[in-house]
């Protein structure tokens, strides 16, 4: 019987491009995703009248105003008009509509863009708000709550330590040496991190993420299009994104369900799975979190984690997700990755979940 | 035992939220220069086209625009159109009486300037193609204020209001072919 889950066509992200994280920007959304859109129109050669869809994701509640992502249309140069749709999501589920919109068959290209700029508003009351206005907000419960929450669910379960967790913040700062659209990066003794007071219990500073602003944009297209194009083709091989309960105490906090089945999905897609990447960027913003997903898919030793710095060195909200797939497509075509994956969230303490699995074009 | 209460069922929660925007470079230029009394825009080099007020890019071509594409345009312009509004009442609102808001494209742009004030005429006088200069507000009562993507709150922290300048009306066929 004919698997109807068969891909009829290989899809390809052929261009990325961001605009460095910073922990406040003064350009508009609109003016950094001019740069960022620009520049995969340079790095692909594609003329924008031949993208057959738009897709992008932003938050009013980061904006705090209403129907923001029409503003930021304005740096698609939308005339004459183009085919749209948004997310009110991270970049990653655009992308990941955007994907499905190739696999109708009729059209070729498909531009992903993301912005967003924490630094406007008080995240901590933004998230609140965002993420569980009715029970937990009115309790008080911030950001860094929820995620201490689930930090001291990891730790209960013996499943991470705070020395852990000082190594991975360390880790990410070194390797965001070398990314310079990182923020928060150097070279730092864990030792002297566990000396940091408690931001929230069992969480220090270290081990949370920075406010970012930033943007990004990506072109996808077929296999055929990226070979007209003329450049390098890294396929999308496999992608899916699974949700767990939104109240966060109906579940065990200590692992992630969805994150699990995403990855088993996406794997049975790609003919290849989570545990047999090279690189793996994980939308992780707190190192209990990495330890979570590394669990839940399995990677194994072999796996480089987060070689960007990842979400612990920049985390522009609604961006972070689209990052991650950027930076995974970035390792496979410097030649530092064969096959990669990529991680995106949203909702509270790693509710919803997506994986992506890359290939390079000679994999 | 304390003493036995009916179980909370419902409460009430007021919420708010404080943002702070940044004003941007290509904002702080064109508010500084409204203080002094002029009114500058961006022509992009691709398309020819003025954005008031200037937005760091064109719209039409997606290419970047900097203090080099900088242009002065008039304090005098079109009516393109018009909203007559009744205020309702409610907290916070500040106005009471009848009154009249229109897009106006100033001589020499291609982006209209929203929630310009029009007085000084009739409100059945009004009318798309209505010829308007600005009154400006007195040098030291002008205000450093927020630059939103459309100028109104720029415009009118140093432009009083909009009245007829007694030219006749513009030809519609003039106005066509910009930006609203």
């Amino acid at each position: 019987m004919a698997d109807i889950l068969d891909l009829p066509r290989d899809v390809a992200i052929v261009a990325f491009s961001q605009v460095p994280s910073v922990a406040q920007e003064t350009r508009t959304e609109a003016q950094m995703l001019v740069e960022s859109i620009n520049g995969v129109l340079e790095q692909s050669g594609i003329d924008r009248r031949e993208i057959g869809f738009t897709v992008s994701g932003s938050c009013d509640y980061l904006t705090g105003a209403t129907f923001t992502f029409v503003q930021m249309l304005e740096a698609t140069a939308a005339w004459p008009p183009i085919s749209e749709s948004h997310v009110e999501a991270d970049g990653a589920w655009a992308f990941y509509e955007g994907w499905v919109r190739l696999l109708h068959g009729d059209i070729d290209s498909v531009l992903v863009y993301a912005s967003g700029k924490s630094s406007l508003g008080n995240q901590q009351e933004v998230m609140s708000l965002w993420l569980d206005p009715y029970y937990l907000e009115t309790l008080g419960v911030d950001m860094f709550s929820y995620a201490g929450l689930q930090a001291q669910a990891v730790l209960n379960a013996g499943k991470g330590k705070e020395s852990e967790w000082a190594e991975i913040a360390g880790r990410s700062r070194r390797d965001a040496l070398s990314n310079p659209n990182a923020q928060v990066r150097g070279e730092v003794d864990p030792a002297e991190l566990l000396r940091e007071d408690y931001l929230r219990g069992p969480l220090r500073p270290h081990a949370c993420p920075p406010v970012s602003d930033s943007a990004a944009a990506m072109l996808i297209t077929t296999a055929e299009k990226a070979a007209k194009l003329g450049v390098e083709p890294v396929y999308v091989r496999g992608i899916d994104h699974r949700a767990d309960p939104h109240y966060f105490g109906v579940r065990d906090l200590s692992v992630s369900e969805s994150a699990r089945i995403a990855g088993e999905k996406a794997a049975a897609k790609a003919g290849f799975g989570p545990g047999d990447v090279d690189v793996a960027e994980l939308a992780a913003m707190y190192p209990h979190e990495e330890q979570i997903l590394v669990d839940a898919l399995g990677l194994g030793d072999g796996v480089r984690l987060n070689p960007s710095g990842g979400a612990l060195a920049a985390n522009p909200v609604m961006v972070t997700g689209l990052l991650r797939i950027g930076e995974a497509y970035n390792a496979i075509r410097s030649g530092s990755a064969r096959r990669a994956l990529a991680h995106a969230q949203s909702g509270p303490c790693l509710q919803q979940n997506l994986v992506c699995l890359l290939e390079g074009g000679n994999g | 035992m304390a003493e036995q209460q009916a179980p909370v069922v419902m409460m009430e929660e007021i919420v708010s939220l404080e943002y702070t925007t940044l004003a941007t470079d290509v904002g702080i230029r064109f508010m500084d220069c409204l203080i002094e009394g002029r009114i500058i825009g961006h022509k992009s080099k691709q398309s020819g086209l003025v954005y008031v007020p200037p937005k760091g890019y064109c719209l039409m071509t997606g290419s970047p625009t900097t203090a080099d594409d900088e242009v002065e345009v008039s304090d005098h312009g079109v009516v393109t159109g018009f909203t007559i509004i009744e205020p309702i009442q409610y907290p916070g609102q500040e106005e009471t009486e009848r009154y009249v808001q229109a897009q106006v494209l100033l001589d020499g742009a291609s982006s209209a300037l929203g929630l310009c004030r029009i007085q000084d005429i009739p409100f059945e006088e009004v009318r798309a193609g209505l010829r308007v200069k600005a009154v400006w507000r007195p040098p030291e009562d002008r205000q450093q204020t927020i630059v939103d993507s459309w100028g109104g709150r720029a415009i009118s922290s140093c432009i009083q209001h909009w009245v007829p300048s007694g030219e006749p009306d513009a030809d519609p066929a003039s106005i066509a072919k910009n930006m609203y």
